[in-house]
């Protein structure tokens, strides 16, 4: 039995995705949360084997909520549901450290298939996606490129590794406090906090502990 | 004044004491004579001194000078830099013989004299002088002559010229009361030109007032015009025929535009695009400073009507060259004057500050424009797309309760929704703010379909599906926008088609679909366009298809072809 775990803001959202995981046989809903702040008490609590999160919350950033939780939990995949697009929720997922994403469609892509796969420990983002994320991220002259700093790219190449932030405070010897805040850095400044479009990158479980 | 000689008796000696009688009494008359005299030269100078207004002076001038010396014609010449006759105001000539003459003194011949030598001419005679010469047809008989220069500062204003003196010739003592009247004549000039000059400032800083009022004003038609507003007050007040406000036809062209223009003949030359070099605009566009017509005729431009004097004032803004304020005058007008220059260079600058500020208007109300299309944008993400989402996921879990077929209907609508979610997802990308280097495809694919959309009688619909921006790079991202051109201008000129769609999607390959519901692709399939599409997928072990729509109508063009390996390596 996969356990999951919901965190979207609009209970009717969550609703509709518990009866549909609910009416499966091989898969349950543990927990729901709808704000940051509530979600990883509750996941601690509940230890579920995927979280599902929709990366526009009210009380804030679902990268880094997402980060949070893999750091925390590296055994818990994370499974982003935005209702941005392909590209957006490519970027999310890759900084988010997520195992791949899912789209708000309702029967365009299975979204049960991938809470399967990703709970069986399979990486959803496709092969050089999180490369290309990286090189577009770094290119001073690319389109959502700022220039970043030494630490900061080095610190993006870590994430598109799919480390956690506690990993890669340590292959940096860095305070994890210090990682997060380079993440933060990261995103304010591919302005992802102030844009619309950033703000829904989701992200969800990623791989290695 | 009088001179000894005159006052010299040779008649017959007499009693001394008449002789001193009468030596006394006529002496006592010569002072009379001579105080009358004296005291019309005062009265002269004073009706010239009152008047400010410069016309008025100069012909009280004239007429005082007439009066003074009881001369028949009087006139005043006044003097170009060139030393022609610039002006020639006179009196004591009836109108019907002025018409008779084939045309005004220009200062040839005596009057010329007058002006080269600088000092007064006196004669008796005109006839007998040798510089006489240049008389026009139809000319009055002259006798006696006197000139006197007007100087106001130390530069020669111009000539008083009286002839046909009344009482037989022009004395000594007429040449000093004239020279004494110049003198005054001179400084009454000069005030006339200050109170002239003043007014005229005031006039203008009223009228730059009205400028700046309009370029401020809330009113957004208004400081729209407020171009135009500078050309009719600049028209008025240095008193040009035509203006014309000229700016490049776009940023870094080399041709000029007239973008607004005022005056007589304003309707042929508005719009007119012309090459700057060769004209005084061009010469002031590219020196960057004041430049005037020296001949009063460009010749630069077959203006029409032709124009006189021109002059061209640089617009600049933040060091940065704008345009050019081109003034015209008739043809026969007199020149620009210094003043005129001076005036036109502060409505030049007026002007560039309505252009800047008209640029920053336009750039404000595009941060406006991009603002609303993030709002949208935000709205329709966090909003309706959740809404319909739920519903959707609600709909599907009531499909699972229902049996065959409500189930299926129910989950056609369910499909509907998503397919309405997919192009919300489109028109929210689309509302989004480009980034400022490199284009994404799905941008570009959005520009194609909007470019050749307008042909179409339903703007198509695009959908996008995987990460197109992130994996379709370079030479596929080519292929593809090509493909999307190519297929789209086929439905264009050939299909009629009511609806279509193009799509492109990404997994493993990138494939892009058009389908239109049109009369189908008989015939159109051979051009050298989709066979260009055909080699362009062939090249990259892809496939393109051309085909009859799902629902039996129209045409279905596929397009796919393999990412290459190294997609993400670089950029």
């Amino acid at each position: 039995m996969t356990r999951v775990f919901l965190v979207d803001d609009h209970e009717v959202v969550r609703r509709g995705i518990a009866g549909i995981i609910d009416a499966e046989p091989d898969l349950e809903v543990v927990g729901e949360a709808a704000t940051v702040r509530q979600t990883l008490p509750r996941v601690h609590a509940t230890r579920p084997d995927v979280v599902v999160l929709d990366v526009r919350l009210p009380d804030g950033n679902g990268v880094d909520l997402c980060r949070a939780i893999r750091s925390e939990l590296p055994e818990v995949q994370c499974l982003m549901l935005t209702a941005h697009d392909d590209d957006q929720a490519s970027y999310g997922a890759v900084l988010a450290g997520a195992a791949g994403y899912v789209l708000k469609d309702i029967r365009g892509q299975s979204l049960l298939e991938s809470i399967r796969r990703v709970a069986r420990g399979e990486k959803l983002l496709r092969q050089g996606v999180s490369a290309q994320v990286v090189a577009d991220l770094s290119a001073p002259s690319g389109a959502p490129a700022p220039d970043l700093t030494l630490r900061e790219r080095q610190v993006l190449e870590l994430i598109a590794e799919g480390l956690t932030n506690r990993q890669i405070g340590e292959r940096l010897d860095l305070a994890e406090k210090t990682v997060k805040n380079y993440v933060s850095g990261l995103l304010a400044k591919l302005g992802m906090e102030r844009r619309t479009q950033a703000a829904v990158y989701g992200a969800s479980a990623d791989r290695r502990p | 004044m009088v001179s000894e000689e005159i006052l010299a008796f040779p008649d017959e000696p007499r009693s001394e004491l008449e002789r001193t009688i009468e030596e006394l009494v006529e002496r006592a008359q010569r002072v009379l004579a001579t105080q009358g005299r004296l005291r019309s030269l005062l009265r002269a100078s004073r009706a010239v001194v009152q008047q400010l207004d410069i016309e008025t002076v100069l012909e009280r001038i004239v007429e005082a000078a007439v009066e003074l010396v009881d001369a028949e014609y009087g006139a005043l010449g006044v003097i170009a830099p060139d030393g022609h006759l610039e002006r020639f105001i006179h009196i004591g000539m009836p109108e019907s013989e002025v018409r008779l003459m084939a045309h005004l003194p220009e200062g040839h011949g005596l009057l010329g004299a007058v002006v080269e030598e600088g000092r007064p001419i006196r004669l008796d005679r005109i006839e007998g002088d040798p510089r006489s010469a240049g008389f026009p047809a139809h000319h009055p008989h002259m006798d006696g002559f006197l000139g006197v220069p007007v100087r106001v500062r130390d530069q020669v204003f111009g000539n008083l010229y009286l002839t046909n003196p009344r009482r037989g010739a022009f004395t000594q003592e007429d040449e000093e009361l004239v020279t004494s009247l110049a003198a005054t004549a001179g400084i009454a000039i000069e005030n006339a030109r200050l109170y002239d000059e003043s007014r005229r400032r005031q006039r203008w800083s009223a009228a730059l007032a009205e400028v700046t009022a309009a370029l401020l004003s809330e009113d957004a038609e208004e400081s729209v015009d407020s171009l135009g507003v500078v050309a009719d007050r600049v028209a008025a007040l240095v008193d040009a025929s035509l203006v014309c406000l000229v700016t490049p036809l776009e940023d870094g062209a080399e041709l000029l535009r007239v973008g607004v223009a005022r005056g007589e003949g304003a309707e042929q030359v508005l719009g007119r695009v012309f090459e700057p070099h060769g004209t005084i605009v061009g010469q002031a566009w590219e020196l960057g400073r004041a430049v005037a017509s020296e001949t009063g005729s460009p010749a630069d431009l077959d203006w029409v009507p032709a124009l006189g004097p021109v002059v061209g004032v640089p617009l600049t803004g933040f060091g940065q060259r704008l345009g050019v304020l081109a003034l015209a005058r008739p043809v026969g007008a007199p020149r620009f004057s210094d003043a005129d220059l001076d005036m036109a260079s502060e409505f030049a600058s007026q002007a560039s500050v309505a252009i800047e500020l008209a640029r920053a208007r336009a750039d404000s109300s595009q941060l406006q424009l991009v603002e609303d299309r993030s709002r949208i944008a935000r709205d329709l993400h966090d909003r309706v797309i959740q809404r319909l989402f739920a519903a959707g996921l609600t709909l599907q879990g009531i499909a699972g309760t229902l049996r065959a077929p409500a189930q299926e209907r129910v989950l056609e609508q369910v499909d509907a929704i998503d397919t309405a979610i997919s192009e919300i997802r489109t028109a929210v990308f689309a509302l989004t703010t480009r980034g400022p280097a490199r284009a994404s495809l799905r941008h570009r694919v959005l520009d194609v379909v909007s470019e050749l959309g307008e042909a179409l009688p339903s703007p198509p619909r695009v959908t996008f599906s995987g990460p197109v921006d992130l994996l379709v790079r370079d030479g596929l991202a080519e292929d593809v926008v090509a493909v999307v051109r190519e297929s789209l201008s086929n439905v264009a000129r050939h299909a009629r088609a009511q609806h279509c769609e193009v799509d492109v999607a990404v997994d493993d390959a990138v494939v892009v679909t058009i389908t239109d519901d049109g009369v189908g692709a008989h015939g159109s399939t051979r051009s050298s366009g989709t066979a260009n599409l055909a080699v362009r997928a062939r090249e990259r072990g892809g496939t393109y298809e051309i085909g009859t729509g799902a629902s039996g109508r129209g045409t279905r063009v596929r397009w796919s072809a393999p990412l290459p390996p190294a997609a993400g390596g670089g950029t």
